[in-house]
């Protein structure tokens, strides 16, 4: 029998999955003695490159991971990391394009190239030590004891990655971090005037490109932003459970969890909803959280990008947010300070202040 | 928990002999499923047929990113609502992309509106006779094994008539002499199994349709091009949606071939596998789309892609393929599709159906197609 030679290398596009796993495929790689490269950082010409190969209906961010393999090819990367997230819990299943990442990228690029595509199914009993083990085998690599050890260490960086942006390091500092061996605590909050959660999934928001830079932005103006990588996938789950939802999509904790949570612990003033145009499952949630803001009074914005997204637009809209929920706050403010008996004149004061700044 | 409990206090305010039942439009399923729950009896409201009057409905009371088959499945269970319907009934399928959704949110959107009932949902995952058995026994109380009998053998002898029916139409419309007749003989029949109520009429349903069609005066010789019409299984079998497109190629002198038929998705759904003698639809896709896909994604990709490349080892001269605006599934089956017709030499036209598309446009689409198709045709006979 011919034995397959081990593959040494292996390229993980930066993009999808990649954002919120890249620390565990790193760990485990890199204790397989895997060498692992990655694509370059989204450009616009990333996108131009991804929207020639698929077509025009696709969401933005399949695009943008057909630009990245493209991209690794051209480095000369041969072996591409292209993984099929099916469900991540019984009947808990992603989005089909997803689901279908490697059919896509088999069919649309016609250059000889090696895929290796692990499926992970918990419907149909696929757990992560088979995705693992799959992964492994297609790489030439069988022996369980060394697959078992390299998962564990891609968990110790997974772990000491969400630890620290649980304290609320930003991402791209604790992934640097975690990627340098080590391990570093906020221990003071910055108490800012306002705070806002973001809910995406991950590859939209931490895209610099694709979010165009939503966070920094934010930050910019004065506005502490918090992400899903602050709480933890178990507070997520029950904020949801809390507000009477149930898990419905495999990437659904990172939108509706992480908004439930601060909708519930009152924590932020606003909500931003960030997904990519014509994003099926994200409508949905979106529409399912803002149900519950209306409720509770929280204000919600939902910003859509595609590669047609114009910077100015874009800020204008986050600055109008900003504005109105800065005129909310300082009303509360108003009304909470002062006693009941002078109501009145608190609400001419209001009025007041909602158009003078509406002019 | 809690809401199972307000659920079960909901169920006992409506009394099974007060039931007055719903489902959504779902191809011409409502012949068979009608007589299955009179059988058991229950009350049937039929929600009119979809159109434009339907279609705004929906889209009235649903967010925009949602599907099309949503939203008019939404306005079926508001008109069935307005017209006394007290339960409403819902297959759903989780493993099958938004369709597990759609449940939860057509609930919330018909409550909010202010509307009572009760919601029975039929969970279609995998085999579940027994779920169902319990389901259909849940909505009409009854515990009288004949009528669950009649029930079935009814429902089901009428699905495969009106199936052969269809069948049939397909490949009389193009090669008829008189236009029209094979039309009409169908919805003669369909008119025909919607009223017979007797168990021995209805299992002679099939051979009488198949006479029938036989008398019907066409052009045996005629060459007709062969083209399969494939994509999401709703638009497929609703011909509001897609237009009538089946006639629509019909009349422009193509045999249509369909390969979601109602019946054959009933059967994979509901019969444990080990019941199965043939190969099921599923698994003859899951084969022949193994070059291209190798695992299914939801929906009714991997279909899509098995049956092109059937179609294109079995003398199929083109596949439509037809899926709603924004359909998941069917966006990767649209990536996967131009390999497919390169590597197995096959035409593949994919039409995306929304809310604004113009009829002109789509026919101009269809018919240029078909001439290529046809031109193809001519050259290959050379
Ligand atoms: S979840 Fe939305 S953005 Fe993500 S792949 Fe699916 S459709 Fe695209
Ligand atoms: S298969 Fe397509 S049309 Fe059906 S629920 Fe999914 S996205 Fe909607």
């Amino acid at each position: 029998m011919e034995k397959k030679t081990v593959l040494t290398k292996i390229g993980i596009p930066r993009a999808m999955s990649y954002y919120n796993n890249f620390l565990f495929y790193y760990g485990f790689f890199k204790s397989l003695g895997v060498e692992v490269v990655l694509s370059d950082k989204t450009t616009t010409a990333t996108i131009n490159e991804g929207t020639k190969y698929v077509v025009s209906d696709t969401c933005f961010p399949i695009k943008v991971y057909a630009g990245h393999v493209i991209n690794l090819l051209n480095k000369g990367c041969d072996v591409i990391f292209v993984p099929s997230i099916q469900s991540t819990g019984y009947k808990v299943n992603n989005c089909s394009k997803i689901r279908g990442l490697p059919e896509i990228i088999r069919n649309i690029i016609n250059r000889p190239f090696i895929m290796i595509e692990p499926t992970l199914d918990k419907t149909e009993n696929i757990g992560l030590y088979d995705f693992c083990k799959n992964t492994a085998c297609q790489l030439g690599i069988t022996d369980t004891k060394e697959i078992k050890k390299a998962m564990d260490a891609g968990w110790e960086m997974y772990n000491s990655f969400m630890e620290m942006t649980k304290s609320g390091i930003s991402y791209n500092e604790a992934l640097n971090n975690a990627l340098n061996g080590k391990f570093v605590k906020k221990s003071v909050d910055i108490v800012k005037p306002l705070s806002v959660v973001i809910m995406a999934h991950g590859y939209n928001l931490f895209d610099e490109r694709i979010s165009l830079n939503l966070i920094k932005k934010l930050e910019k103006m004065g506005v502490k932003v918090y992400t899903s990588l602050n709480i933890s996938r178990e507070q997520q789950q029950e904020a949801l459970k809390k507000l009477g939802e149930i898990q419905y999509w495999a990437n659904e904790l990172e939108l509706t969890g992480c908004a439930a949570h601060y909708l519930l612990n009152k924590k932020v003033d606003g909500i931003i909803a960030l997904s990519a145009f014509g994003c099926g499952p994200d409508s949905l949630m979106v529409d399912e959280i803002s149900h519950h803001c209306k409720e509770k009074g929280m204000p919600l914005i939902h910003l859509t990008i595609d590669e047609h997204t114009g910077e100015a637009g874009f800020i204008t809209r986050i600055e109008a947010f900003v504005d109105m929920l800065m005129r909310k706050k300082r009303n509360t403010l108003i009304q909470n300070a002062k006693p009941k008996a002078k109501a009145d004149i608190i609400n001419i004061k209001k009025e007041k202040i909602l158009t003078g700044s509406a002019k | 928990m809690e809401t199972e409990q307000k659920l079960a206090e909901k169920e006992i305010k409506i009394r099974a002999k007060d039931r007055i039942i719903a489902w959504p439009r779902m191809g011409r399923i409502d012949i068979p499923l009608k007589a299955l729950v009179q059988s058991l009896g229950a009350k049937v409201v039929i929600p009119p047929a979809n159109s434009n009057e339907a279609l705004e409905l929906g889209v009235r009371n649903s967010i925009e990113g949602i599907c099309l088959p949503y939203k008019l499945n939404l306005a079926n269970y508001m008109m069935a609502l307005d017209k006394g319907a007290n339960t409403l009934m819902m297959f759903q399928a989780p493993g099958s992309c938004r369709l597990g959704n759609y449940t939860k949110m057509a609930q919330k959107t018909l409550k909010q509106m202010g509307y009572k009932f009760d919601m029975v949902i039929f969970d279609m995952y995998k085999s579940k006779m027994v779920q169902t058995l319990q389901a259909f026994w849940h909505v009409t109380h009854c515990l009288n094994p004949y009528c669950y009998y009649k029930g079935f053998s009814l429902g089901f002898n009428k699905l495969f008539a009106i199936d052969t029916a269809e069948r049939l139409l397909f490949y009389t419309r193009p090669r008829e002499l008189n236009k029209g007749d094979a039309e009409k003989c169908y919805h003669k029949w369909l008119k025909i199994a919607d009223e017979t109520n007797s168990v021995r009429k209805a299992k002679r349903l099939k051979k009488q349709v198949i006479e029938d069609f036989k008398k019907i005066p066409i052009d045996k010789d005629k060459k007709v091009p062969k083209v399969y019409l494939i994509g999401e299984f709703f638009v497929l079998l609703d011909p509001y949606t897609n237009q009538n497109i089946e006639k629509e190629l019909g009349e422009m002198g193509v045999e249509v071939q369909r390969q979601i038929m109602f019946s054959d998705w009933l059967e994979h759904v509901l019969k444990p596998s080990i019941f199965y003698k043939k190969e099921s639809h599923r698994e003859r896709c899951v084969k022949y789309a193994k070059k291209y896909m190798k695992r299914a994604i939801g929906g009714e990709c991997i279909e899509t892609i098995g049956d092109t490349v059937y179609a294109a080892k079995h003398g199929i001269d083109g596949i439509i393929h037809i899926s709603p605006f924004s359909c998941m599934p069917e966006i990767v089956a649209q990536n996967i599709l131009p390999k497919v017709s390169k590597n197995e030499n096959i035409p593949v036209l994919s039409l995306v159906l929304d809310e604004q598309t113009g009829k002109a446009g789509y026919i101009t689409r269809i018919e240029a197609f078909i001439d290529l198709i046809k031109r193809r045709q001519q050259k290959y006979a050379i």
